[in-house]
């Protein structure tokens, strides 16, 4: 018994040394791991760090390039006294996203950071955002019905919120008014359908100067995916691991297409027939029409031709929609940081002053209902455009409301690619095309499936 | 040297090239890290890695240092079983961790941790269903079954960094460290398992060894046994000799004496009366001599105290004597002179005060004892008490037997009980006539 107890004595003295180191050492590997900043929160509480770029998301060189972030900033430090914000300066968009995983990589990212809409995804895959579901419901200040519900679901993954919009712009119908004015066809509806669109295009389709060739045509840019999306097919799920090619409306939207690329009769109309005044459609980001607005380039570019925008035609399944594409923020999962930073991320979603200066610094959509359909904003957009009949602006808020939200997934570019080239080999082809399409969807399901087992 | 520090020195070996393979690793890993980052392809890291680790340095430091708390933690010492499950499940928790850090990419740190595990159990139960764990532990992280339940990078996607022929060359490395880690251990075992064989040889053989020697003691005991028996007989025959060379040399002078003196004494009675009385006065004087020299002889044959002293003085002096040598308190009372009593019974009565003390020291452990003796009628009673422990089932041991047996001679008789402490009792006859008579004599 003596013998017994002083042997774990001894034992218990020659364990001491290894032991203490052992706990150092683990002790270190945590803070390593992250679970000490965690723990403590500690990181710099008084520096919030922001990930922005130089130019504009909508590739748009307007001037204004911190001006946004610097007003939201101003709003922040005020109501944070002490806290600083910073950011790196000087990164422009094309970088951006390759700068961010790289600051991500180092573990040297910031606390809130810019998130482009292609990107979203794989940034929540790689886990790089916080999950701000539970930040929203715990704050009362908060108030989400305030945003377009499209808007906010383009920062949603798997149902959880990862990150809240910041601005928007949907995607609309560029119309020529000049050749619909000499043809003497009235400006559509906002509510018309492909069958509108498609009559229109026919009538339009013509050679003017009697050379024997057809020089003005109907559309331009008018692909599967605008004809998917105006007749309610949603082509894969969120997660990109199912395509449904095989949906009702598809074979459709491939037919439709396929008579619209019949009236050019073999001609490949090109963007520059748009800009020359010979194409009655294009669509068109809003972002891109407003940007053509100020930007001096575009009135030498549109001057030959009056022109307006309208929603996207409704196909016979569908409705008058198109894609919503939007510049999210973000929230690093890795922050120490997490109040302050959910305080800049809502200065930056819900600030209707911040929110505001959108429709002045840049060329997205607020986010806001309410800043969007403001008088004030109405006002700016008339005063930018110069004239009220180009954009039935009442509309704006209704189609960035009832807009789809842009899938991005891993692999996302690849398998669209997939489905290009299915559409223009059926398109082509004179085979079956249900038949085709099963064929199609088959494939390009096992390539996500490849690609999500990777 | 033997197969025992030949399996150490293995383990160092697995030791090293664990940390070889640890840091290697690690430092593909921070190399395509800061790789990617100077190329500008984090990006395309990012999406097929689909997630993010540390910075490169940190993957170095905490791998490293987290194997290093490892082996800290197999340096470690214990006793108990409870102890070395809780040091083998600290082991693999780092092992695990390292794996982890390292993508999955790397497991020989759990077998390090078996075989280090096996070294520990040499012949413990708990060697089996340990062993059974770790290796279904080991079996089980790898990336594919970790990945499942872990979201880790892969080694495949770091390696995608570096060009074909060095990604070839680096993979070909990890497969080449986990082949010799395995190769190690399997030495490893195979020498402990010699080990192991080694030391059972060396028990059976310390067990044969151990039966001769037992046979051969027994041998000896036998003969021991049998030379006691032959020396027992050579005393008896001493003390007979002895005997009858005392009862020959007192005995027989008298006796002779006697005869020759009576046989002149009858010549001379009728010639010369008076010359007869004279004789037989010498004879009776060579009797009385005989008899105080048979006298003498028994004496010599008595114990020491008696032989010296009185019983009441031998018994003062036992008494003395361990009040002396102890700090037992001894209450010595005697009511009654002990003068009258034979040889036998004095020893008989000397004899049940010391075995009585000596008991009530030895097994009593008794801090005072009372001696008392007194007479009541025709029988003398003596009484010893003692404080010890006494003992609930009083067993006769040799001295109780002895003494009850000695009294029973003499139609006496012994009473003892153990309850508070031990109370010892005897009482003997005592035999008037004789004993007065002997008395006076012995005076």
């Amino acid at each position: 018994m003596k013998d017994n107890g002083r042997n774990k004595n001894v034992n218990g003295r020659r364990n001491l040394i290894p032991g203490i180191f052992c706990v150092l050492l683990c002790l270190v590997v945590w803070v390593l791991w992250g679970g000490f900043d965690r723990f403590l929160g500690v990181g710099s509480r008084d520096t919030l760090t922001i990930g922005v770029f130089s130019d504009s998301y909508w590739n748009v060189q307007n001037g204004y390039a911190y001006r946004i972030v610097d007003d939201a900033i101003k709003v922040f430090e005020e109501e944070h006294p002490g806290v600083t914000v910073e950011y790196t300066s000087g990164i422009l968009k094309e970088d951006y996203s390759e700068w961010l995983a790289e600051e991500l990589m180092a573990e040297k990212a910031p606390d809130v950071f810019f998130v482009l809409g292609d990107d979203f995804s794989s940034f929540v895959d790689a886990g790089a955002l916080k999950d701000l579901t539970p930040l929203m419901e715990a704050d009362e200040d908060f108030r989400k019905d305030a945003f377009y519900s499209s808007a906010l679901a383009c920062g949603t993954y798997d149902g959880k919120q990862y990150a809240l919009p910041f601005e928007c712009a949907p995607k609309l119908m560029f119309v020529n008014r000049t050749i619909l004015d000499n043809e003497g066809i009235a400006m559509p509806d906002n509510d018309w359908s492909w069958e509108d669109f498609y009559n229109i295009c026919q009538a339009v389709t013509k050679d003017t100067d009697g050379d024997g060739l057809t020089d003005q045509f109907g559309e331009i840019g008018y692909t599967w995916k605008e004809a998917f999306e105006s007749n309610g097919v949603q082509l894969f799920d969120q997660k990109g691991t199912e395509c449904r090619l095989t949906a009702s409306g598809v074979e459709e939207s491939i037919n439709f297409i396929e008579k619209l690329d019949v009236l050019s009769d073999g001609y490949n109309v090109s963007e520059r027939d748009f800009d020359l005044g010979n194409v009655a459609f294009q669509p068109m980001s809003f972002s891109e029409f407003r940007a053509y607005q100020p930007y001096p380039l575009s009135v030498k570019k549109y001057s030959g031709f009056q022109w307006g925008c309208i929603p996207m035609p409704a196909g016979s399944q569908g409705d008058n929609i198109s894609t919503l594409d939007s510049l999210l923020i973000g929230m690093n999962r890795k922050t120490a940081n997490e109040e302050n930073a959910w305080d800049f991320i809502k200065t930056m979603t819900s600030d209707p002053a911040i929110q505001a200066e959108i429709f002045d610094y840049s060329e997205g959509v607020s986010v806001l209902r309410s800043v969007t359909e403001s008088e004030q904003t109405l006002q700016s957009l008339i005063e930018d455009s110069g004239s009220e009949e180009s954009l039935n602006l009442s509309i704006l808020s209704q189609v960035v409301e009832k807009s789809l939200v842009s899938l991005r997934f891993p692999g996302y570019p690849e398998a669209e690619e997939r489905v290009s080239q299915a559409v223009s080999e059926i398109i082509g082809g004179d085979g079956n095309i249900s038949m085709e399409l099963i064929v199609w969807n088959r494939e390009i399901n096992r390539f996500l499936g490849e690609e999500k087992g990777q | 040297m033997t197969q025992r520090q030949m399996s150490d020195y293995v383990l160092i070996i697995m030791k090293n090239l664990n940390l070889l393979a640890v840091l290697f690793l690690a430092g593909v890993m921070a190399a395509s890290i800061h790789g990617h980052i100077q190329a500008g392809t984090s990006m395309d890291f990012m999406m097929t890695a689909r997630g993010f680790t540390w910075a490169g340095w940190k993957i170095i430091v905490m791998a490293a240092g987290l194997y290093v708390a490892c082996l800290l933690v197999m340096s470690m010492q214990s006793d108990s079983a409870a102890g070395l499950i809780i040091k083998i499940s600290v082991e693999i928790i780092l092992g695990f961790l390292v794996s982890y850090v390292l993508g999955f990419g790397y497991m020989g740190v759990i077998l390090l941790i078996l075989a280090d595990t096996m070294k520990y159990f040499p012949k413990s139960k708990l060697k089996f269903p340990v062993a059974v764990v770790i290796s279904f532990i080991y079996l089980f992280i790898n990336y594919e079954f970790m990945s499942v339940y872990f979201d880790v990078i892969p080694l495949s996607v770091y390696l995608d960094y570096f060009q074909s022929d060095a990604r070839a060359l680096m993979a070909g490395l990890q497969n080449a460290l986990t082949s010799l880690n395995t190769f190690v251990f399997l030495v490893y075992m195979i020498f402990l398992l010699w080990a192991q064989l080694d030391e059972k040889e060396r028990i059976l053989s310390l067990n044969r060894q151990l039966n001769e020697a037992n046979s051969e003691l027994q041998k000896a005991n036998l003969q021991l046994e049998k030379y006691a028996e032959e020396k027992e007989q050579m005393v008896a025959t001493r003390e007979r000799n002895r005997l009858a060379r005392e009862i020959h040399d007192t005995l027989g002078h008298a006796l002779t004496g006697i005869i020759t003196g009576t046989e002149a004494s009858i010549a001379l009675m009728d010639v010369a009366p008076d010359m007869a009385k004279e004789q037989l006065k010498v004879i009776a004087e060579v009797a009385r001599q005989g008899i105080t020299d048979v006298r003498r002889s028994v004496k010599a044959l008595r114990p020491d105290a008696l032989e010296k002293y009185d019983l009441e003085k031998a018994i003062y002096n036992i008494v003395e004597d361990m009040r002396n040598v102890s700090n037992i308190d001894i209450d010595y009372q005697c009511h009654t002179s002990l003068n009258g009593f034979n040889n036998d019974e004095e020893e008989i009565i000397y004899r049940i005060v010391q075995e009585s003390i000596t008991n009530a020291v030895r097994h009593g452990h008794a801090t005072a004892i009372s001696i008392d003796i007194s007479r009541r009628y025709g029988t003398l009673i003596v009484r010893i008490a003692d404080n010890g422990v006494g003992c609930a089932d009083v067993k006769k041991g040799f001295g109780l037997h002895h003494m009850e047996e000695r009294l029973n001679l003499l139609q006496g008789s012994l009473h003892y009980s153990g309850d508070r402490g031990f109370t010892i009792e005897a009482r003997i006859p005592i035999r008037w006539g004789e004993s007065e008579e002997e008395g006076e004599r012995n005076d």
